[in-house]
């Protein structure tokens, strides 16, 4: 069975847009990432991955989400029935989208961790508040990987 | 008056979206609402060295991070007169037709055959039709296989750099990639047998300037300096320095986006500007590709742009596997990227990314710092276009109920297959 697999989400140019791809690359080298996991930083187009995915059983993709939760503030999604499902977009399916379809063609479960942004302004870095909380980001998804923080 | 306004090509709350006033049955006003993150961007690499340009605007877009890449190499190329090898063309050339193959199959099989068909999206078009659906991600996952295998990687490609490429792909490599693409010749029919088996598509009908790179070929994406428009049987040409008096820019109020005209007109970039001014490919498998799909040429229909895209996936994977045999043939060499050497100057380049036309502009230091960029997308320079195909749909029919309007536009502007907010996708909740 191939390890699993962490996919950062985002474009790291629109700041805090891009905060899946930015824990994505601090989970690359984070001494705590279980040996049995592997890390993507994606850009906007989560079906790019299909071949990545295929063949594992476990997938967490992290993701900006717009909610009414402070920025920073981690809900995880076992299934996107409660992520709207409208094509927002016109020339890519959505992560919500995706990660039905791609349910549908192979037996993998996903976790979706959204991460609730208050804006996403052009700029390469995170604002402060998401910055702030970025330790706390990190422990939710190592947490996914079986991490226990009182260890 | 009544407004239809459709916020569904939005994903973010306030950017992009069509919106119609109409007084009683009269258009008074339509605007397409274009959030264009490209420009935004802009700012963020100046200063930056000539080495980082590249990966940093890759970023733009995930669906034409590779074009781009390329486009930006190019553009730094031609500032500091650097050319670049034979092998480095044909491979940035096969990159270009992977990213093609793979964008063009997403948005046909997955984005505009559900609007056709009538399903609120690919997944539910995928419990009813799961064959079309499999066959779309077939043929992205060979244009994937294509942009992995030259660029290092399936998106933002690393193994592109400034004169050439890090590492050229081995024997193979290329090897597997021919019997991927063996494969891509029996599924780019199959994808023309899914578009001619769609009902018709029809709303507006305009005599449309179309403008697309000037291929030194038979056709190419990559190679070239020139643009030709085509209107109505006139010509012209525009060198790549002069990309502003095509673009010739006007600011409009309600869109980041600026608007571009040629010579007064809007004009149309993409697949089917592409085949207009490239035509000579148009033999052959392709000839036979057109009778099926009632293709002509000229085209006065937009939604005609998805049956061009359906051509070019055949003369995608048809050129890609002529230029793995031209490799093949004359051995992969083991070459190292061109010397690079910083100078003062501007360098322009024009590109076809999948979705039409793409022009990146920099002027650098003469220590290879960029002092200022211009990124102008396909998306940006279809606006105007783009609104007169909206009221040409409005305006030639009778029909004035809401949805019905509020469908068509849609199914318009996706034909255009734009790139409305490459630089943001965020997830909402319910």
């Amino acid at each position: 069975m191939k390890p699993r697999l962490v996919i950062g989400l985002g474009n790291p140019l629109m700041g805090d847009e891009g905060v899946g791809w930015h824990v994505a690359s601090r989970l690359a080298g984070d001494p705590r990432l279980p040996a049995d996991t592997e890390t993507l930083r994606g850009g906007t187009d989560l079906l790019r991955f299909a071949d990545r995915i295929e063949g594992r059983s476990r997938v967490i993709l992290v993701d900006a989400m717009q909610s009414a939760a402070p920025p920073g503030s981690v809900t995880p999604f076992e299934d996107c029935a409660e992520l709207e499902d409208r094509q927002t977009n016109a020339h890519e399916l959505s992560a919500a989208q995706a990660m039905r379809l791609l349910r549908m063609l192979m037996p993998v479960r996903f976790t979706l961790l959204g991460v609730s942004i208050g804006s996403a302004a052009a700029g390469d870095e995170l604002s402060p508040a998401v910055e702030a909380r970025m330790p706390a980001i990190l422990d939710r998804v190592l947490e996914e990987l079986g991490w226990n923080s009182s260890r | 008056m009544s407004v239809v306004v459709i916020e569904h090509l939005a994903r973010v709350e306030g950017h992009g979206g069509i919106t119609v006033e109409l007084e009683g049955d009269t258009v008074a006003n339509v605007r397409f609402d274009v959030f264009e993150g490209a420009r935004l961007l802009e700012p963020l690499i100046r200063g930056k060295s000539y080495d980082e340009v590249a990966p940093t605007l890759s970023r733009i877009c995930s669906i034409c991070s590779a074009a781009h890449t390329l486009t930006s190499l190019k553009a730094t190329e031609d500032a500091f007169d650097v050319h670049v090898s034979p092998q480095t063309e044909l491979l940035r050339e096969l990159m270009f037709r992977g990213e093609s193959i793979e964008s063009h199959a997403l948005h046909l099989f997955l984005l505009a055959a559900p609007d056709y068909l009538d399903y609120p999206s690919a997944i539910a078009m995928a419990a009813d039709k799961p064959a079309a659906v499999l066959l779309g991600l077939r043929l992205k996952k060979l244009g994937n296989l294509i942009m992995e295998t030259i660029g290092g990687r399936a998106i933002h490609p690393v193994n592109a750099v400034p004169g050439g490429f890090g590492k050229p792909p081995s024997v193979d490599q290329l090897i597997e990639l021919r019997s991927g693409l063996t494969q891509g010749m029996a599924d780019s029919d199959a994808a023309i047998d899914m578009m001619a088996s769609l009902p018709a598509a029809d709303f507006c009908h305009s005599d449309t300037v179309y403008a697309a790179l000037r291929s030194p070929n038979l056709d190419s994406y990559y190679s070239g300096d020139e643009v030709m428009a085509v209107s109505d049987g006139n010509r012209a040409i525009i060198h790549a320095a002069d990309y502003k008096s095509l673009t010739n820019e006007r600011s409009v109020a309600h869109s980041h986006a600026k608007h571009s005209n040629f010579r007064g007109k809007p004009f149309m970039v993409g697949s089917l500007a592409r085949l207009t001014v490239n035509p000579r490919r148009l033999t052959g498998r392709l000839a036979v590709a057109m009778k099926r799909l009632k293709f002509q040429l000229p085209a006065d229909n937009p939604m005609d742009n998805n049956k061009a895209q359906a051509l070019e996936l055949i003369s995608d994977v048809e050129r890609a596997l002529e230029i793995i045999e031209q490799l093949l043939r004359a051995g992969v060499k083991d070459e190292r990227p061109v010397p690079v050497h910083p100078k003062a100057g501007t360098g322009t380049a024009i590109t076809e990314a999948p979705r039409g036309m793409l022009i990146h502009s920099y002027t650098y230091d003469a220590d290879g710092r960029i002092v200022s960029a211009d990124v102008i997308t396909p998306t940006a320079l279809n606006a105007a276009s783009m609104e007169l195909h909206f009221r040409g749909a409005v305006e030639q029919s009778a029909e004035r109920e809401e949805a019905t309007i509020s469908k068509r536009l849609q199914m318009i502007a996706r034909a255009y297959d734009p790139c409305i907010s490459c630089s943001v996708h965020i997830l909402r909740r319910r």
